[in-house]
Formats: structure tokens, sequence, C-alpha cells
């Protein structure tokens, strides 16, 4: 493929679940903390590609996983968004463990890479909304970290007001949010509206449309009306419902309109200025013929942004991802889209084209 | 189109309207604070008789006040008894979407007598 590529979704795991305590203070050093993988819901097999467990755990070693994209792959850029252990039920505690992440991150990936091809995510907890805020003015500046990440299993909607100084101090440091599935500890809500799934496919094929509360929350409650800079990145998908829920929105929003009239264009309208997705590869026809036709739907090609979701047993390389798209919409999904977003336009046009 | 008769002034006081059998699906002739308006009683949504609808006003965005709202147009506004859908009598604008809008008509008073032409 002779374009360039940024992969804007990638999760570099700890060698070792333990080996977060390196990078917590003796204050929380000894604290119980849960393991990185969601203890109900694991995929047959195991969350990760098969292939990719051995010495370590799977995208935990930088050199192996810059081989795998960089060399054996075709990316040009990879956004590393690493899990937290989701909600637990100590937010002190849970800001801490996004604070180690963030340190490790920075100091196993980010700045020992001198090709600067791995870009970073602030983790950060938002049911510790100071905490958060803090979070992100102690990172913001820090060249590699291009945006804020959030577990999709929040306890309330992202678009009310109490998280509102978290989307804020990120819009004022132009860092998108990214909204990434991370949970499983215990303290998360059902994942479906009914309660829990039985299996795991009921749970993994229900699991991403959860953003669109977040999304319509952030829509109708006025978030992104009040905060032009704020960006919202769906990093696990569920882009293949947007246009059907947005239509309803859009409807609803035509005979609701004097109960949220701080909404003053169609909810769909909000899209292009606020929302990013990135692909997957459970989302999008099955039948490849109509990917180009279906894509134009709620203009979805502005949208979408290529992320492989490695190392999860998921993991769709850059021509799956595109398949069946037109070539403006393979260029759009593979690269620019994310450019714009992270503002690292300059870099790949330069180096590569 | 024709000068068509609705009734005396007297019987269209303010706050009133008063549905005329004229085209396919009959005009609304509205008196709003001593002025007339008429709207076709068909919504441009999928075609509900619009004046059937409650006439109020809308709402608002007020950062300031208690719920962020401000009730503005009172009297001014029908509201689609199908779906909701609020229309300015005055202008024939939808309130939501201005792009979408219903027909508007002229009105006239001779006499004491009010006239519309549809």
């Amino acid at each position: 493929m002779n374009t360039p590529i940024i992969d804007a979704n990638v999760q570099p795991h700890f060698r070792y679940n333990s080996e977060i305590r390196r990078y917590l203070s003796a204050t929380h050093k000894l604290r119980s903390i849960p393991d990185v993988e969601q203890q109900w819901y694991q995929a047959p097999g195991g969350d990760y590609r098969e292939d990719l467990y051995g010495d370590g755990y799977p995208g935990s070693d930088p050199q192996t996983v810059a081989r795998h994209l960089f060399t054996d792959g075709e990316v040009d850029y990879a956004v590393l968004n690493p899990l937290t252990r989701g909600n637990i039920a100590d937010y002190l505690l849970n800001s801490r463990i996004c604070a180690a992440v963030n340190d490790w991150l920075l100091d196993r990936w980010l700045e020992p890479d001198t090709t600067d091809r791995f870009l970073g995510t602030i983790r950060v907890n938002p049911e510790d909304v100071r905490g958060a805020v803090a979070e992100i003015e102690r990172l913001a500046g820090h060249p590699k970290m291009v945006q804020v990440g959030v577990p999709m299993q929040s306890r309330e909607p992202y678009g009310k007001p109490m998280f509102e100084p978290i989307w804020e101090a990120a819009a004022a440091h132009g860092l998108p949010v990214a909204v990434h599935i991370n949970g499983g500890n215990g303290v998360d809500h059902a994942p479906t509206f009914a309660g829990h799934a039985y299996t795991y496919p009921g749970y993994a094929a229900f699991m991403p449309l959860n953003s669109f509360v977040h999304l319509a929350t952030l829509i109708i409650d006025g978030m992104f009306g009040r905060h032009p800079g704020l960006r919202f990145v769906f990093a696990d998908g569920g882009y293949d419902i947007l246009t059907p829920l947005m239509w309803r929105l859009d409807t609803f929003w035509m005979s609701m309109r004097d109960q949220t009239p701080w909404v003053d264009r169609y909810p769909s309208e909000y899209l292009p200025d606020h929302v990013r997705y990135c692909t997957s590869a459970l989302d999008g026809p099955t039948d490849e013929s109509q990917a180009e036709r279906w894509l134009d739907f709620t203009d979805k090609a502005d949208l979408l942004m290529y992320g492989s979701s490695y190392p999860h047993w998921s993991t769709s390389s850059p021509d799956d991802a595109v398949a069946g798209l037109g070539s403006t919409q393979r260029e759009k999904v593979l690269w620019r889209n994310a450019c714009d977003l992270y503002g690292i336009a300059a870099g790949v046009e330069g180096s590569l084209s | 189109m024709q000068r068509r008769p609705v009734c005396a002034i007297e019987d269209l006081p303010p706050g009133s309207m008063k549905l005329v059998a004229a085209g396919k699906f009959g005009v609304g002739v509205y008196n709003i604070d001593g002025a007339l308006y008429a709207i076709a009683n068909y919504c441009a949504h999928e075609g509900a008789p619009l004046c059937a609808g409650y006439v109020g006003g809308t709402n608002e965005f007020a950062p300031e006040e208690p719920g962020g709202l401000r009730h503005v147009r009172e009297g001014r506004i029908a509201r689609c008894p199908w779906h909701q859908w609020e229309f300015d009598i005055t202008t024939g604008v939808n309130v939501a979407d201005p792009n979408k809008r219903v027909r508007t008509y002229e009105v006239d008073v001779a006499d004491g007598q009010v006239y519309l032409i549809a």
C-alpha cells in the first residue's frame, strides 16, 4: 500500500501485571490492584493474539511491537492507548494507577523511541475530576502525548456536567479524548441495557455500541456546543450503528428542540467537528461490495481512523480495514483523518509522500 | 387564489384562530395580539393538520436563567399535533430548522370583515 498509515489504536501492555508497582510511589505500592485483563467476558483463547503470548504480555515489548507494526506491517505512526484497570472502587487509588501507567508509557515507550513513531495517551480517571484535570495539566505539555484517555465503562454518561472540567482541560490543550473499553473489575455497570450477556459474543457484539450513550449526551446536554475545541474518539468502533442512531437523534431534536435549545443545529451536524471513530474488525457490512456506499452514510469517511487494536485477538490490518472502500475514502481512513486530529500532518507528509 | 370572507373581526379576538375551508387542507387564520396571520393547515413534515395543534411560545437558550431556558414568542408558535414540530405563525418558518416552512397567506380587514387571500 503506497500511502502513509497511522494506526490510531494500539494497546501496549506491562510485561507482567505487577510491573505497574515500579511506577507507584511508596504510598500506594503495596495496595491491592486488579490485573489488567477483565475478569469476565474474556475471549475464548485469550483476549490477545495467540501468537503474541510468550515472554511477557502480548504487546509489552516496544521493540517487538515496533517490528510488528512498522517493519512487518506498513504503519508509520502508532498512537498508544494503554489500559489502566478501568473503574475500581477506590477512585483516589485509581488516579495513582493512571499516573503510574502514564509514567510507564513515557519511561518504557515514548522517551526511548528515537524514531518518534510512537505517540501516547494521557490516561485519567473520570471518577476523580480534580485528579484527572491535574493529570492532564501534568502531562499535556509532553510533545508525544496526543490525547487523553478514559474508559468506556463510565458509571455516568460523559455528557453530564460533572465531567466538564476534564473535557475543558483536554480541549484547552488541544487534546482529543479517547474512549476505550477498559473495565471488568467489579464496579462497572452491566455491559448491556438489559444486564449481563451470557456469552463472550453476546458481550463483544454489543459493548462498543455503548459509546452512543456517551455521544448522544455529549451532543444533547450541550457539551460540544459549549466547547468548540472538544473532540472525542471512540476507539473500539461502534460506528456501524452511527447512521440509524443519528437519524433517531435528529428526528427527536426536530420534535423536542424546545427542551434543549442550546443544541442549535441538527445533532448530526456536531459530528465533523467533534467526533472520530477508530476502525474495528467487527464494524461494517459483511458484504465488501457495499462498503464504499455504506461509508458515505453520515459522511463516515471523515470520521473514521484506522486503528488496529493490536495486540487484541481482533487485530485488523490496514488492508482489511479499508477493504472495499474508494481511494479517497482509503486515504482519509488510513492517515488523513488521524493527521488532522493529532496535528501530525506535517511530519507524515514531509517524511513519506 | 381568491379573496374569501372569513368572519367579522369581533369573532376573531386576539389569541384565537379560524379554520377556513380553502384549498385541499384548509388555512388557519390567527389573531396574534391584534395582528392577523394565516398558515396552511398542513405540516411540512408529514402533512398533519397543523392548525389543530397548540399555540404557545417556544424556548430559547438562556444560560443565566434557572434551567437554562427563556420562554419567548408567546402566542406565535404553532406546535404540530403529530410530532411537535414548531412553526412561527407570523413567518411560517420552522423553529428548529429554518429551511423548513409552511405556506403563509395574506389576510386583510375591510369594514369589520376579515378576508383571506388563498
